[in-house]
C-alpha cells in the first residue's frame, strides 16, 4: 500500500500541486473542492429538507434539477478530492478518518439513487412516504458527517 | 492600510448608534401612519445595520493596535470598550435576524406577528448597550470628557466576553477550532444550497416552482448565515491579527456585505414575488440572481484563500 501511495504522490501533477507555490496549485484545487462541497452537500440539504416537509407547498417535482447539481458537485469533488489525496497520499492514506469519509460518501451517493427515483416519479407531488423521509433524514446526517470528517483530516496525521 | 482601517472604525462606529435610532424612529412613524411600507423600510434598515456592525466590530482591533502603548490611553478602558462592544454586537445581530424574519413573515398571509414587537423590545435594549459601548469608546481618546475626577463609565457586559478570554479558551481546548471549522463548512453548504435554489429559480432552472413557495425555504439559508457569522466571528476573535491586515479577508468581508444586502432582494421585491409556476423572471431580476451566486462564490473563494493570499495560519 505504501509503495502505491509513494508512486501516486510522485506523479507529476500531484507533485506539482503539493510543491508549487502557485496560487493555481494547491489553493485553487482546495477552493474548487469547497465549491463542489457547496454544490453537492448544498443540494443534498435542500432536497432532504423539502422531503422532510420544510417548505411543503413547494412541489417536489420542481426540484428535479437539484440532483443534477448534486452530481455536478460530486464529479468536481471526485476529481479535486483525488488530486488532493494524491498530493499527500503517504500522509492522508494512513489517517483512519479519511476512510470513514470515503465510506460516508459511498453511503450518501447510494442513498441518492432511491431519493432521485422518488423525485422523478409521477407521484412525487403527493404525500412523501415515511420510507423516503427516513432516507432524507439519513442523507442530511451523512453529508454533515462527510463535511465533518473531511474537515478533521486537516487536523490528523 | 492600517491607518485606513482605524479611520474606518471611527467612521463605522456611528452606524450602530445613529442607525438604530433612525430605524427605531422609522418604526414609530410606521405605527403612527399605519404604513406597511415604512415598517418594511425600518426592518430593512435594522438588517443593514446588523451587516455593517460586523466590520464596525472587526476594525476595532486595528484601532486597538493604534492606541496600544500610547501615552494617556488607559488599556483598561480599551478592554472594557471591547467587551461592551461585543455584547452590543450580539444584540445588534439578534435584532437584525428577528427583523429579517419579520420581513419574511410579512410576505405570508397573516403577516408578521410577534416579530415587530420583538424588534421594538430588542432595539430598546440594543440602543442602550451600543450607546454604553460608544460611551466607553469615546473615553479612550478623549479622557478630557471625564472632568473633575469623574469615574470612567462601567459596562454591564460580563467578563467572559473579553476577547482575550475567548481566544484563550479556544486555544486551551484543542477540539474548539476544528469543531468551529466543521460547523462553518456545514453552515456554508446549507446557505449555498438555499442561495442556489432561490437564484436558479429566478434564472429559470426550476421554472415549474412558484417563487412564493421557494420563499418558504429561505429561513434555512438565513440559519446557515447565522451559523457562519457566529463561528466566523469566533475565528476572528481567536486570531484577530491573522485577519485584520489580510487582503483576502478584506475582500471576503466586502463580498459578504454585498451578498448579504443582496439577500433582501429575495424577500423585499415584488417582481420576483409575483413569479408563478412556469413564469419567466424579468432580466433585472436575473441579473441580481446571477450577481448573488457570483458574490457567494466570491465569499467562498476569499475565505479559502485566507492562508494563501493573506498568509493566515
Amino acid at each position: 500500500m505504501e509503495a502505491y501511495f509513494e508512486w501516486l504522490q510522485g506523479l507529476s501533477l500531484p507533485l506539482w500541486i503539493a510543491e508549487s507555490d502557485s496560487i493555481w496549485g494547491f489553493p485553487s484545487v482546495l477552493f474548487l473542492h469547497s465549491l463542489g462541497m457547496g454544490l453537492s452537500a448544498g443540494s443534498a440539504f435542500v432536497i432532504g429538507l423539502r422531503l422532510l416537509g420544510a417548505g411543503s407547498p413547494l412541489l417536489v417535482s420542481s426540484l428535479r434539477v437539484m440532483p443534477r447539481i448534486f452530481w455536478a458537485g460530486f464529479i468536481l469533488n471526485f476529481l479535486t478530492g483525488s488530486l488532493l489525496f494524491a498530493a499527500h497520499a503517504t500522509q492522508t492514506g494512513f489517517i483512519p478518518i479519511y476512510y470513514a469519509k470515503l465510506l460516508l460518501i459511498a453511503a450518501g451517493t447510494l442513498l441518492f439513487v432511491p431519493m432521485r427515483r422518488f423525485i422523478d416519479s409521477a407521484g412525487s407531488d403527493g404525500t412523501v412516504p415515511g420510507r423516503v423521509k427516513v432516507l432524507a433524514a439519513l442523507s442530511i446526517a451523512i453529508w454533515v458527517g462527510v463535511i465533518t470528517t473531511g474537515r478533521l483530516i486537516a487536523y490528523m496525521g | 492600510m492600517n491607518l485606513n482601517l482605524v479611520h474606518l472604525h471611527l467612521l463605522l462606529n456611528h452606524v450602530p448608534t445613529v442607525g438604530l435610532i433612525v430605524a427605531f424612529g422609522l418604526l414609530l412613524l410606521a405605527f403612527a401612519k399605519r404604513s406597511d411600507d415604512l415598517k418594511r423600510a425600518s426592518l430593512a434598515v435594522y438588517f443593514a445595520i446588523a451587516l455593517m456592525s460586523l466590520p464596525t466590530y472587526m476594525t476595532g482591533y486595528s484601532a486597538e493596535r493604534a492606541v496600544k502603548n500610547k501615552p494617556g490611553v488607559s488599556q483598561d478602558t480599551v478592554v472594557r470598550h471591547q467587551r461592551a462592544a461585543l455584547l452590543g454586537l450580539i444584540f445588534v445581530e439578534a435584532t437584525g435576524v428577528v427583523a429579517w424574519f419579520g420581513l419574511w413573515r410579512n410576505r405570508r398571509p397573516g403577516g408578521a406577528t410577534w416579530h415587530v414587537p420583538a424588534v421594538v423590545v430588542l432595539s430598546v435594549v440594543t440602543i442602550g448597550l451600543v450607546a454604553g459601548a460608544a460611551n466607553i469608546g469615546g473615553e479612550i481618546s478623549h479622557p478630557e470628557i471625564l472632568a473633575g475626577g469623574q469615574a470612567p463609565s462601567g459596562t454591564v457586559a460580563p467578563e467572559w466576553l473579553e476577547s482575550a478570554r475567548i481566544a484563550r479558551y479556544q486555544f486551551s481546548h484543542p477540539w474548539a477550532w476544528p469543531t468551529l471549522e466543521a460547523i462553518h463548512f456545514i453552515g456554508l453548504s446549507l446557505l449555498f444550497g438555499i442561495v442556489l435554489l432561490g437564484n436558479l429559480r429566478i434564472l429559470g432552472l426550476l421554472r415549474t416552482a412558484a417563487f412564493f413557495d421557494i420563499h418558504r425555504l429561505l429561513p434555512w439559508g438565513v440559519w446557515g448565515f447565522v451559523l457562519n457569522s457566529v463561528t466566523g466571528m469566533l475565528f476572528f476573535i481567536g486570531q484577530a491579527f491573522q485577519y485584520v491586515d489580510n487582503p483576502s479577508f478584506h475582500w471576503k468581508v466586502v463580498f459578504m456585505l454585498l451578498a448579504g444586502a443582496n439577500v433582501l432582494y429575495l424577500t423585499l421585491f415584488d417582481d420576483i414575488w409575483a413569479l408563478g409556476s412556469g413564469a419567466d423572471a424579468p432580466s433585472f431580476a436575473k441579473f441580481v440572481a446571477g450577481s448573488q451566486i457570483f458574490l457567494w462564490v466570491g465569499v467562498l473563494y476569499f475565505g479559502r484563500m485566507l492562508p494563501y493570499i493573506g498568509g493566515a495560519f
